[in-house]
């Protein structure tokens, strides 16, 4: 490409439409005016201005998730970027491709506490995959491209660049679109085939082989492969809650999330198996809970993960693959085709077929006796969905519950924050999501603690036409805490209470939202439909119990086998 | 727990320095010993990092300085298959002739440099394998040992 005169501002926006970027969440400021003014003359980039910096960038966390494609988010200096800070940890915890724009002050004023000056380049890097702090305009082709590069190969993530405010105003002659990269980063994708001919050997061997599918294979697009795998092999499936969406949840080999609340016979299959084979999935303590012992004990264990820091990092492994998920399940595909030789699967064929249809009775069973509405809810909206539709959560019970009962049918519509945790991401990640997915049905499941955290980007949605739906689990608690202090705090519950919580109802309203409240399960369904075609964004209240659980659950410093809550579980 | 000493070859960037510490920080691991500096290769650094830790916990973190984008090369050097290095520099007290002809004769033998002198004290400069400079420092300690600098460890590895 031949050297052409560009400000850096410009620079920046022609190298995002190099990259594909079609959009962009984000809130300008003084540092950023030459940008912001460089995109004013753009068409090719929607830029959707949000209401606060946490949001634009779980929305381009959300958007990367749902599209499989990075997400853009921009700040300014000083408390723009610091609160974009929350959303980068969030998305990179979960390995989602995110690149974030931020504003700095003018390099010769950096170091000099000068007005909105934080150190973000300091600040974020714990919590990137990678970032940048541009020192001159003719470094931006080459750190843009490859921010993009790097958050998108490999363990995806976030990668921030800081562009003071100079650095964007001066103009400097450049080669645009440089496809050189960085001699220290090679993503490391092609696994081994000695080890995936040996993973093949045992799997087919095994009499009760498993397979636990994480969020690796959802954003590296590998659920049919998956579920090829699955099928001829005769193994059961369970995922993590990144993984969730990896296998049709109806399908009968599929025994839905494993894990701290997961289902109990899906960590019963864990505890039981005699192969497992882990996909993109890194372990974490939610999922394995904590009596080591208990998870997969007699298995053999077979781990595949593109970062090679997962490996034997939170469980010993016995045959560790380190390369991409694709890849490795087409090579164990094409190996086991060659098997002449495979175990008798079929009494865990047949144990695996009672354990899925237990739980799946379960679910089905919308308004079975003795279950919260908490539950009747998310049951009732699951069936209403039928998997037609994305679904992200806030965090907390809301959370666990969706996690629990809503049936995915497809990789890439549940949408949920695993690894941070953070309340207040399920609304701007839906936003998010509903850019990415216009024609899509959009629902936030919502608690009120999480929602009023980031509730006021309805005007965001109003603003910009994005009708997605908020479903709140109105229990008037934190409440999962509350569930924490009331099994193992004796009943003290410190500061739980949200008290006087606000009419959601005229809530939605005053934002110009539609809004309604719904106190019985078998009304959500005339609810919905309304809020659906009232073709705004809204606010659905759904009135629960204070004390709703979400049961069973592995207490704290427990086992996989040793869930409680289970007197509610058909036991198989 | 047990020392490693790994050189890695890195993008001459500001900030590798940081994120480097910041990933030990942040997994809780003690670094004794960091030296940067340049090398062969124009636009890269080298550092020599010697971290202290169990087996495993050393694994872990060796794979984390891995990823990190600006390193282009992880060697991990095995005291046996490495020569190693540390310089230090040493204030040493000497109050009378009979002290300071004592650690002239220490000098020598160490193969040390006395780099300068004035009537009650002398300045030393020792460059050897960090336990050697252990040992010389502890023996020095005995005339008074004013002032203390080393550079921390540098390493090559044999072919
Ligand atoms: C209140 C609460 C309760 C929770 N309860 C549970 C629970 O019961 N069960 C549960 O499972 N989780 C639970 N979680 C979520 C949990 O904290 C973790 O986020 C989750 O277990 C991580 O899932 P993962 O390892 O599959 O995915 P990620 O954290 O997304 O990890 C993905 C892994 O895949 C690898 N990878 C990425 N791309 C590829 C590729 N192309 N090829 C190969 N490998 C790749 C990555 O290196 C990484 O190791 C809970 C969270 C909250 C907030
Ligand atoms: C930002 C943030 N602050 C605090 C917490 C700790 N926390 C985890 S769950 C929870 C309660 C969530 O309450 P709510 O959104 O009402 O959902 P519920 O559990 O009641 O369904 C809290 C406070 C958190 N996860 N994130």
């Amino acid at each position: 490409m031949a050297r052409v005169k560009l400000s850096g501002a410009e620079i920046v926006v022609e190298e995002l439409k190099d990259e594909g970027v079609e959009v962009a969440f984000g809130i300008p400021g003084g540092v950023l005016l030459d940008l912001y003014d460089a995109l004013y003359k753009e068409d090719a980039i929607r830029h959707i201005l949000m209401r606060h910096e946490q949001c634009a960038a779980h929305a381009a966390d959300g958007y990367a998730r749902v599209s499989g494609r990075t997400g853009v988010c921009i700040a300014t200096s000083g408390p723009g970027a610091t609160n974009l800070v929350t959303g980068l940890a969030n998305a990179n915890m979960d390995s989602a491709p995110v690149v974030a724009l931020t504003g700095q002050v003018v390099t010769s004023a950096i170091g000099t506490n000068a007005f909105q000056e934080a150190s973000t380049f300091t600040i974020t890097m714990p919590v990137t995959k990678h970032n940048f702090l541009v020192k001159r305009t003719e470094d931006l082709p080459k750190v843009i491209h490859n921010a993009f590069y790097i958050a998108s190969t490999g363990r995806k993530g976030v990668v921030l660049i800081d562009l003071p405010k100079d650095v964007l105003a001066d103009v400097a002659k450049v080669n645009l679109h440089t496809k050189e990269t960085f001699a220290g980063y090679k993503p490391n994708i092609k696994p081994n085939i000695v080890q995936t001919k040996k993973t093949a050997e045992v799997l087919a061997n095994a009499e009760r082989p498993l397979i636990l599918a994480g969020g690796g294979i959802i954003s590296s697009d590998a659920t049919e492969e998956l579920r090829s795998l699955a099928e001829l092999l005769g193994a059961c499936v369970v995922t993590t809650l990144m993984g969730k969406g990896a296998i049709p949840e109806n399908h009968p080999l599929c025994l839905g999330m494993a894990g701290m609340h997961g289902h109990l016979c899906a960590n019963r299959a864990i505890n039981e198996c005699d192969a497992l084979l882990a996909l993109g999935t890194r372990f974490s303590d939610r999922l394995t809970a904590w009596q080591l012992d208990q998870f997969a004990p007699d298995a053999t264990v077979i781990h595949v993960d593109i970062d090679a820091a997962e490996i034997n990092k939170n469980l010993p492994v016995d045959i560790p693959i380190v390369g991409d998920v694709k890849l490795a399940l087409a090579d164990i595909l094409k190996w086991l085709a060659k098997q002449k030789k495979m175990g008798d699967k079929s009494v865990w064929l047949q144990r695996v077929k009672e354990m899925h249809t237990t739980c799946e009775d379960c679910i089905k069973d919308v308004r079975r006796a003795g279950t919260s509405l908490s539950d009747m809810f998310i049951k009732e909206l699951s069936l209403l969905l039928d998997g037609d539709a994305i679904v992200t959560t806030e965090v907390g019970q809301c959370q666990m519950f969706a996690a629990h009962y809503y049936m995915t049918k497809e990789p890439r519509t549940f949408i949920s924050s695993g690894g941070l945790g953070t309340m207040g991401f399920g609304f701007p990640a839906a936003i998010g999501a509903k850019v990415a997915v216009p024609d899509k049905k959009v629902v936030d499941i919502a608690g009120d603690g999480s929602f009023l955290m980031t509730c006021q980007d309805l005007a965001t949605c109003v603003e910009n036409d994005i009708p997605v739906v908020v479903c709140i689990l109105n229990n008037r608690y934190l409440g999962m805490v509350r569930q924490w202090q009331e099994l193992f705090y004796d009943k003290k519950y410190s500061h739980t209470g949200l008290g006087a919580t606000p009419d959601f109802v005229k809530l939605a309203e005053a934002f110009g939202c539609y809004g309604e409240r719904v106190e019985k399960p078998e009304d959500l369904k005339d609810v919905l439909n309304s809020a659906f075609e009232s073709g705004k964004p809204a606010v659905i209240d759904m009135i629960v119990g204070s004390d709703d659980k979400i049961l069973p659950m592995i207490p704290p410093g427990g086992g996989i086998i040793g869930m409680i809550g289970t007197e509610r579980c058909k036991h198989v | 727990m047990q020392t490693r000493i790994i050189s890695l070859l890195v993008e001459d960037h500001p900030g590798v320095l940081t994120r480097m510490s910041g990933m030990f920080t942040m997994r809780g691991i003690n670094i004794t010993s960091l030296t940067v500096s340049p090398c062969e290769k124009n636009g890269l650094s080298r550092m020599t990092v010697a971290i202290k830790g169990t087996e495993s916990e050393l694994e872990k973190v060796r794979k984390q300085i891995s990823n990190l984008i600006e390193v282009v090369k992880v060697v991990d050097l095995k005291a046996d298959e490495a020569i190693i290095r540390d310089l230090c520099l040493l204030k040493v007290h000497t109050k009378d002739s009979g002290m300071r002809l004592e650690v002239m004769l220490l000098v020598e033998s160490y193969g040390a440099k006395i780099m300068d002198a004035t009537l009650d004290s002398v300045i030393i400069e020792l460059t050897e394998e960090p336990k050697k400079i252990d040992r010389f420092v502890d023996l020095m300690q005995h005339f008074g040992v004013k002032q203390l600098f080393r550079t921390g460890l540098t390493a090559i590895g044999r072919d």
